[in-house]
């Protein structure tokens, strides 16, 4: 891209507009590790705080989202100064349904309550897992930023583990379920497998939307949504 | 049949008591609502071929070897920043370009099969065919409005059997008749600029052109009769095949159905409007629609 | 923080002041001679004008009646009508083609050039001219009032093809242009637009030229001679009212120098009215 003596107000406001979107992300790897954190330590406290700074993220997309129709209607944008608005809208998307993924999570502690007989092997496999998912959205942020669409691509990679883990954690569950006293708590560890999951898939949507706005064609990573 | 010529004569007055002459051009039908009048195709609107196209003003060499098809019935833009070329080819396709002292083009510009600058071909005959609207309105200023739009025909030599028709179904062309059907005898200079240019157009079209050329026909209007002109080139492309030249992007996203960019005497790109302004192939057709230069 | 509005300083008011008083003095001193012109004509001239100044002849004696201008009168009208019938469509023609054609090429900057000249050549010269070439050779007779057209024609046909051209020139190009595209052979843009665009100024110009021809005497000396008897007839010698006064103003008797300035005054008067017409007819056509 050369770098252009036309339009700089125009290319300042959409480079803010990016960084509060990106920013968003930034918004998701902390309330990430909140969650995290609180699963590990089962500390509900920790777990309510991050049901209430939802509302953070909730409301970076409302700006974002106003900072595009703002841009559209006063600036017109078009080519590539169009895709990336039309990707910001959907980046920006993704960033709110990631924060309700981890307000999904904490909503599961309470639950889990008090002297969770736990499963080890499964506990394993969710930090791992939540360790991927913290990676994707990292890597999901700098992919955009550089507008490097192998970056992009690679988040299928770490997705295919997620997945992998997320079906080991569901028979693993299905093991443990017969056991009535765990069955409660496995089913719920299963949706929080399941929640972390979806927070990996919007990452991998994150890349696809990079690989539009610099090739101009969307196209879904495919190998991130073969079925299980 | 010539109940059913009557149903579909323009202007809707009774003519009996009137000779029931035939008049092929006047097969017109009229909508209640609008001005604007659906015509049949007499002759379908022809595709214009440029090969190989250079144009000079003097030794400058202006248009540098330009292939390029605007298709029939299609609305063909021409963008590019000031000085780039792209008036100088469209005034080389109804060879306005050589009248300019010190001017001339080489190439072919092929209408269908028909080379416009081949050895025998006149001129004038050329402009009869290839029509031309510009950038600031020209009515002409000792004639009536309706003298304006039969100058075209009186000019060029023909003769129509229904004068008045004629003038009346270009003006409703135009999307002109409603505000001026009372005033027919009125100077053409006496109109908004808006006015003037759809009365230029209105003008053009009387002739019966299958091309029309326009180079930048709404810059030097208000945002109003710049819309209305726009939505009168919609609805022209129907019967003609439409070039239009302009600085206005906007203008050429909602107008065009093809855009040709240009740059300093060449065709840079050439594409459908819609994957020129959402996914440009060439970097500089990129950075001109964003603005970076220009 | 000083104040934007402030009264106008003094200095300036001054030279203001100054500026329009000296330019107003210009117009009055401009205007005086003209003022003094007309006076005197209507002074001296208007005791003159009766019946009888229109309607008869000059007797050309001495002694009795001196009688009226009324062939002075025709031949004025007849040999300017005809003159202006020469120069007119001849300087139009030639300045279209200065502007149409001709353009920037050498050729045509050749003719500009010898149009400016005659312009500056002096009227006798004309008259000189056609004294030469028409009335020596005695091609169709001697003295013509025809003849005295042509010298005449001679001198308004630079002037007309100077002011023809300037008013060429300022029609738009775009309506040219728009004529052209309309697919109009080049005669028909000219014929049916440049023409017509141009039209007031031809006129006005054509006027200018007229007045200036119907005030020369130098040329008609030599060409038309002057006789005495009314005669619509242009292949013989006519009067002329430029002539008339020069001949009567020399005289000694009081009623024919009176008759003189009678004759001027019915000149400046025949051009005033001209001039009225041509500004109706610019009106009439000029569609604002």
């Amino acid at each position: 891209m050369t770098a252009g003596h036309g339009r700089l107000h125009f290319q300042a406001e959409l480079k803010s507009l990016e960084d509060q979107a990106l920013g968003g992300l930034d918004m998701v790897i902390s309330t990430l590790d909140r969650t995290l954190e609180a699963l590990e330590h089962q500390d509900i406290e920790l777990a309510s705080i991050v049901v209430h700074d939802d509302d953070r993220i909730d409301g970076r997309y409302l700006e974002v989202q106003q900072g595009i129709l703002s841009l559209l209607a006063l600036q017109a944008p078009v080519a590539s100064d169009l895709r990336t608005v039309a990707a910001l809208l959907h980046v920006i998307k993704h960033v709110e349904r990631m924060g309700d993924q981890c307000v999904n999570i904490a909503k599961m502690l309470p639950v889990v309550g008090f002297e969770p007989p736990s499963d080890e092997v499964m506990l394993g496999h969710i930090q791992k897992m939540g360790q991927l998912a913290r990676s994707q959205v990292a890597q999901c942020k700098q992919a955009f930023l550089l507008r490097d669409v192998a970056v992009a691509e690679d988040l299928v990679r770490q997705d295919e583990q997620i997945n992998k883990l997320n079906r080991a954690v569901f028979a693993r569950a299905v093991e443990v379920g017969t056991d009535a006293d765990r069955r409660e708590w496995a089913m719920s560890m299963m949706l929080v497998a399941r929640a972390l999951e979806r927070i990996g898939d919007n990452a991998v949507d994150i890349g696809e939307q990079v690989a539009f706005v610099v090739t101009g064609l969307f196209r879904e990573f495919s190998d991130a949504s073969s079925p299980g | 049949m010539s109940a059913e010529h009557n149903e579909m004569t323009t202007g809707g007055a009774e003519k009996q008591g009137e000779p029931q002459h035939v008049a092929p051009d006047v097969r017109a039908v009229v909508r209640e609502q609008g001005d604007r009048v659906a015509a049949p195709v007499e002759s379908p609107a022809r595709t214009v071929k440029l090969q190989g196209l250079h144009a000079y003003y003097g030794e400058q060499h202006a248009v540098k070897g330009v292939d390029l098809t605007y298709a029939a019935n299609e609305v063909t833009a021409m963008i590019g920043p000031s000085g780039c070329g792209k008036s100088t080819v469209v005034r080389c396709i109804n060879r306005m370009h050589e009248e300019i002292p010190g001017a001339r083009a080489e190439g072919r510009v092929m209408l269908d099969d028909e080379d416009v600058y081949g050895a025998e071909v006149d001129v004038v005959s050329v402009r009869r065919v290839i029509g031309m609207v510009f950038q600031k309105p020209n009515p002409f200023p000792t004639m009536s409005i309706f003298d304006n739009v039969a100058a075209g025909l009186r000019l060029s030599g023909r003769r129509v059997p229904n004068l008045k028709d004629r003038v009346e179904q270009s003006l409703r062309g135009a999307g002109l008749w409603e505000e001026v059907k009372d005033r027919l005898g009125r100077p053409g200079v006496g109109l908004s600029g808006g006015q003037q240019q759809r009365l230029c157009i209105a003008r053009t079209i009387a002739v019966e052109p299958e091309v029309i050329l326009m180079d930048e026909p709404a810059s030097a209007l208000d945002p109003i009769s710049t819309l209305k002109i726009e939505e009168l080139v919609l609805e022209l492309k129907k019967r003609y095949t439409i070039v239009i030249v302009t600085h206005n992007m906007q203008q050429a996203a909602r107008v065009a159905d093809k855009t040709a960019f240009m740059l300093a005497g060449e065709l840079v790109e050439f594409a459908d409007t819609d994957t020129l302004f959402t996914n440009p192939s060439d970097s500089r057709t990129e950075d001109y629609v964003t603005g970076k230069f220009g | 923080m000083s104040s934007v509005i402030a009264p106008i300083p003094a200095g300036r008011k001054r030279k203001d002041a100054i500026m329009r008083g000296v330019l107003l003095a210009g117009t009055l001193v401009a205007l005086v001679p003209l003022v003094l012109v007309v006076y005197y004509l209507l002074k001296r001239g208007v005791g003159a004008l009766s019946w009888d100044f229109f309607t008869t002849d000059p007797t050309g004696s001495f002694l009795g009646p001196a009688g009226g201008v009324r062939s002075a009168i025709v031949g004025t009208i007849v040999i300017v009508a005809i003159a202006a019938a020469i120069a007119v469509p001849v300087g139009i023609a030639v300045a279209l083609y200065l502007v149409e054609y001709g353009k920037k090429s050498i050729f045509a900057n050749v003719v500009r050039y010898f149009v400016d000249v005659m312009t500056g050549v002096p009227s006798i010269v004309f008259g000189l001219f056609i004294y030469i070439v028409l009335v020596l050779t005695g091609v169709a007779g001697n003295f013509a009032g025809w003849k005295g057209s042509v010298a005449l024609a001679l001198l308004m046909l630079p002037v007309v093809t100077r002011s023809a051209e300037v008013v060429l020139i300022l029609v738009p190009n775009s309506l040219r242009e728009a004529a052209l595209a309309l697919g109009a052979p080049r005669w028909k843009v000219i014929a049916r637009v440049v023409l017509p665009a141009a039209f007031p100024g031809l006129i006005t110009g054509s006027i200018l030229a007229v007045a200036r021809g119907a005030g020369e005497t130098a040329p008609l000396l030599f060409t038309a001679f002057a006789v005495n008897e009314t005669t619509w007839d242009p292949g013989k010698q006519m009067n002329s009212l430029p002539i008339q006064i020069y001949n009567d103003v020399r005289q000694a008797q009081s009623n024919i120098v009176e008759r003189a300035w009678g004759g001027a005054l019915t000149l400046v008067a025949m051009i005033l009215i001209l001039t009225l017409i041509a500004r109706l007819i610019q009106r009439r056509s000029r569609v604002a």
